[in-house]
């Protein structure tokens, strides 16, 4: 009995120091290595002023790290907008990253100047590369949405993708495609401004300006928790720590986001995908 | 500029060995450097292999900052320059070309694809049989350059210290097993040179122990030879004495002495007399063994200071050194007198021997060793004059008569240019009918100051000058003309009998003569040679190969002066002659002496037993002719005919010869 006693306290004892672990899930738009190198520091800071061990998770591919939130195996989870209105039911969006001081960004559809395209209607039977797969919210769906404003659907031009919105700016001014689309802001990313001659590119069309990143906790937390993962995040930038932190993941700044801050997203992932046919 | 033998090898095996160790080097390091290539080229292969596997995934998914990573990843390789990949089409999509972007990469990529220092690897990216790209990766041959650089920097010093180590290991070699023997023969070989004969040591059997055996060989011959010549050059090999050679160097050596000591010393100069009578009638051996035991004797005489030379023939020599005075040196030539004297054995029988002697001292009458032996050879001729078996010192009298003597000569020597030469011609008749037979040519000299010169004055200062032979040939060819002359004249000169001496028989008379009666159209037979018997004292076949060749020639010879010689008989039995003629001294004494008369009537015996001709000299009187023609000698000469006549008169005389001695010239009887 004794031992069967002290086995049950030690397990009891094992289950709650797992309660007391946070897994953060950060979604691979960067290597393993780079997002651990990048996400560390953020993760140390927020378990720090949660007084809990917040365990970084990273993902070889999109696909491992898509099961890990369906499945969710992740706390707090930092994803792009479309992965967030897909896990909606089950994550719940407490903040938004901003990048380049900026909160927003929008997708945008660029071309070599020398091209002579000139109208995004021009793309028609072109080949257009996005900086993403199709669950990209930025670099597909917002310049999808673009596209579909000026009258383009999918089957009117070719469509390939980038592993990022970087590559597609590399392969648009190598010639691999007509258009690239990314980020509005493609053309001032460091590694774009290092590889690519930007006075060659022009941006041909750009979408509304849309919340950055969300960051989102499980639904099933309890609310307290929910507040608290929240404080210590908002916190983050008010802190010397946290702001070295969130500069290590190429951060600057953290602001409060509500499931309705995402509901532009909504409808521009709306209308791609009846234009596509396949609305979920 | 000479080279030494070592540095000539020591340089010679430098330049082998470095040049084989240059050449190793070179062949090392082209192999290193190929295999390091290789081995780059390999590390390029290897990298573009690797990216060309890894790289469609990043191009099929535009992940060009993968490519990006890779591609500097390859750059960040050792010996890589660039990394780049391109699409089919050639342009850049990811390059490590510094921070060029990709589209800027071409012309920095087709700088260095002209550099020779570049290697270009070029590797297709394809996926599934679709073409992607390109991997173009350069690999630079600088690393490689540096470690050939730094590798033949340490070959060059091994090399060096390999090259030094076996240049020093073969010179101490060489110098141990090559240079140490030559030198050790050169050394001996020096010693050899200043007339020492060391022997080699012979360390070794390999060439240098057959050389140095071969060398001691040499030295122990040269030595042998050498002492050999020196015995022949100083010594007489008859007696063992010394000879004419070492005599003289006793001789300076004795004056130089004497000079530093103030001292004096005594020259004699010893001459057997009579010795040619020994050798001609006991024969060679018995003369040898004569002149071997007066040199033991002479030895026996003197002091362990004196010098006894043997000079050559029967004349020897004695060199006195330290004499007081000249009773010390009187008493000297006296027991050389004496010892000379004793009687001795030769050829079974017993005999007595007995020199002359001169003597000149040293420095009374002369202080060189050259007129020293004149003085005293001079000294020694005047006692064979005066008086056999005596010793005379060479006094200022004979010094005179020798200078005399000299200018003599001198004269006699511009005699034949200065036409003060003649012949005169003395006739000779037949006995029996008193017909011309012919005339025997005689040479005269009219000296300009001293009017004429007896042939017996000049002929042996001729003799001893050698001018004889030029007087001689002259007296030929001048005989020869005249009876041309005479000839051409129509006058009959008969046979002329030429005196040849003994100098000039041995110049190969026979070939000149040939010539003489060649030019002259001389018949042969109108010539006949006199020859007295000291021509055949020489060497018995040339003599006899002479004489055939003058008889080949159709030249008559006499036997001039016979009856004086010592062995007259012996030449007639050995050399073949058609007349004699018998010495004047012998017809003198006809009718009356009875030995002159006994001589002379055995004399034509036996010339009529060989079948000699004979001819009398000296015929002055009717009684005389009368003995000789009654004995059947068949020609004669002398004053009773005529005296020798010059060419005029001669010819006055041929042309009244056919009618007898009655018809001679009243002044040819004068």
């Amino acid at each position: 009995m004794r031992w069967l006693l002290a086995f049950c306290l030690a397990a009891g004892a094992s289950a709650q120091a797992a309660e007391q672990e946070l897994k953060l899930g950060v979604f691979p738009r960067r290597n393993a290595v780079e997002t651990t190198r990048m996400f560390t520091p953020m993760a140390e800071e927020i378990g720090a002023r949660l007084g809990r061990k917040v365990n970084l998770a990273t993902s070889r591919n999109f696909d491992s790290f898509w099961r890990g939130v369906r499945e969710s195996r992740y706390d707090i989870v930092h994803y792009n907008q479309y992965h967030y209105i897909r896990s909606s039911d089950a994550y719940q969006v407490v903040a938004h990253i901003e990048e380049g001081g900026k909160s927003t960004i929008a997708g945008a559809i660029f071309v070599r100047k020398d091209s002579g395209i000139k109208h995004l209607r021009d793309l028609r039977g072109r080949t257009v590369l996005f900086g993403g797969g199709e669950d990209a919210m930025v670099a597909y769906i917002a310049t999808r949405f673009i596209l579909l404003q000026a009258g383009l659907k999918k089957d009117e031009f070719k469509s390939l993708f980038a592993v990022n919105p970087p590559n597609a700016m590399f392969a648009l001014q190598g010639g691999q495609a007509d258009a690239a689309g990314a980020g509005d802001r493609a053309l001032e990313l460091p590694v774009v401004r290092k590889t690519v001659n930007t006075q060659d590119l022009v941006m041909l069309g750009v979408s509304p300006q849309f919340l950055h990143l969300p960051i989102a906790v499980k639904s099933s937390m309890p609310a307290s928790e929910r507040a608290a993962i929240e404080a210590a995040l908002l916190e983050l930038p008010q802190s010397e720590r946290g702001r070295q932190a969130l500069a290590f993941a190429a951060i600057t700044g953290i602001g409060r986001a509500r499931d309705k801050d995402y509901e532009p997203h909504r409808r521009m992932v709306q209308a791609v995908m009846r234009s596509d046919g396949t609305a979920k | 500029m000479r080279l030494k033998l070592a540095s000539k090898f020591t340089l010679t095996v430098l330049v082998i060995l470095v040049a084989t160790m240059a050449a190793n080097t070179l062949y090392f390091l082209r192999a290193s450097a190929q295999l390091q290539e290789q081995q780059l080229v390999e590390r390029g292969r290897a990298l573009g292999r690797l990216i060309s596997l890894v790289s469609p995934e990043a191009i099929l998914g535009f992940d060009y900052l993968l490519l990006n990573d890779y591609t500097r990843e390859v750059a960040q390789q050792r010996d890589v320059v660039y990394g780049v990949v391109v699409t089919p089409q050639g342009i850049p999509i990811s390059s490590s070309l510094g921070a060029a972007r990709p589209g800027e990469a071409r012309p920095a990529l087709e700088r260095l694809r002209h550099d020779p220092e570049v290697i270009h690897l070029e590797f297709p990216i394809a996926h599934e049989g679709v073409q992607l790209g390109r991997f173009l990766v350069g690999l630079s041959r600088h690393s490689v350059q540096a470690e050939l650089r730094h590798q033949l920097v340490i070959q060059a010093l091994i090399v060096t210290a390999i090259v030094l180590f076996l240049s020093a290991a073969i010179y101490a070699v060489f110098r141990f097993n090559v240079l140490s023997p030559i030198r050790r023969l050169i050394a001996a070989s020096g010693e050899v040179a200043r007339g020492e004969y060391p022997v080699v040591e012979v360390k070794s059997s390999d060439e240098f122990g057959v050389l140095a055996r071969a060398f001691n060989a040499m030295a122990g011959e040269v030595k042998q030879k050498q002492e050999k010549l020196h015995l022949q050059a100083n010594y007489d090999a008859l007696t063992g004495l010394p000879n004419r050679m070492m005599a003289f160097d006793r001789i300076s050596q004795d004056i130089k002495r004497a000079a530093r000591a103030g001292e004096r010393l005594a020259i004699y100069f010893i001459d057997l007399d009579n010795f040619k009578h020994v050798n001609d009638s006991l024969g060679h051996a018995a003369g040898d063994a004569l002149l071997i035991a007066i040199g033991k004797r002479l030895q026996g005489a003197l002091r362990d200071s004196d010098t006894v030379a043997r000079l050559g023939g029967d004349e020897f020599l004695v060199v006195a050194p330290a004499i007081t005075d000249e009773l010390q040196v009187k008493t000297i030539a006296e027991r050389l007198l004496q010892a000379v004297a004793e009687p001795l054995d030769l050829a079974g029988r017993r005999m007595v021997a007995q020199c002359s002697i001169g003597i000149a001292i040293y420095p009374d009458t002369a202080d060189t060793v050259e007129t020293l032996m004149v003085n005293a050879d001079e000294a020694m001729y005047q006692a064979k004059t005066i008086d056999h078996g005596s010793a005379i010192f060479f006094t200022e009298a004979m010094n005179v008569r020798m200078r005399e003597r000299m200018r003599m000569q001198r004269d006699l020597e511009v005699a034949i240019e200065h036409g003060q030469l003649s012949l005169h011609f003395q006739p000779i008749l037949v006995t029996a009918s008193h017909a011309h037979h012919g005339a025997e040519v005689l040479l005269r000299w009219h000296h300009p100051e001293r009017g004429m010169v007896s042939p017996a004055e000049f002929v042996p200062l001729a003799e001893a000058s050698g001018e004889i032979v030029r007087m001689g040939d002259w007296v030929l060819e001048e005989a020869c003309r005249a009876w041309s002359t005479w000839n051409n004249a129509g006058i009959d000169p008969g046979v002329l009998a030429v005196n040849v001496s003994r100098v000039q028989f041995r110049r190969r008379l026979s070939k000149r003569l040939a010539e003489l009666l060649h030019t002259y159209r001389m018949p042969a037979q109108a010539l006949e040679l006199e020859i007295t018997e000291s021509v055949l004292l020489d060497d018995h076949r040339e003599v006899a190969d002479e004489l055939a060749s003058l008889r080949a020639l159709g030249v008559k010879l006499s036997l001039d002066d016979f009856g004086t010689g010592y062995s007259s008989l012996s030449y007639l039995k050995r050399f073949r002659f058609d007349m004699l003629k018998i010495d004047r001294s012998f017809v003198a004494g006809l009718p009356e002496n009875p030995d002159d008369v006994s001589l002379v009537k055995a004399i034509l015996a036996m010339a009529r037993g060989l079948d000699l001709k004979v001819v009398a000299e000296g015929v002055e009187s009717a009684a005389q002719l009368d003995f000789i023609r009654a004995r059947r000698c068949e020609y004669a000469q002398g004053w009773l005919f005529s005296k020798a006549l010059d060419a005029a008169l001669y010819t006055a005389y041929l042309q009244g010869a056919g009618a007898g001695v009655g018809r001679l010239p009243q002044e040819a009887r004068a």
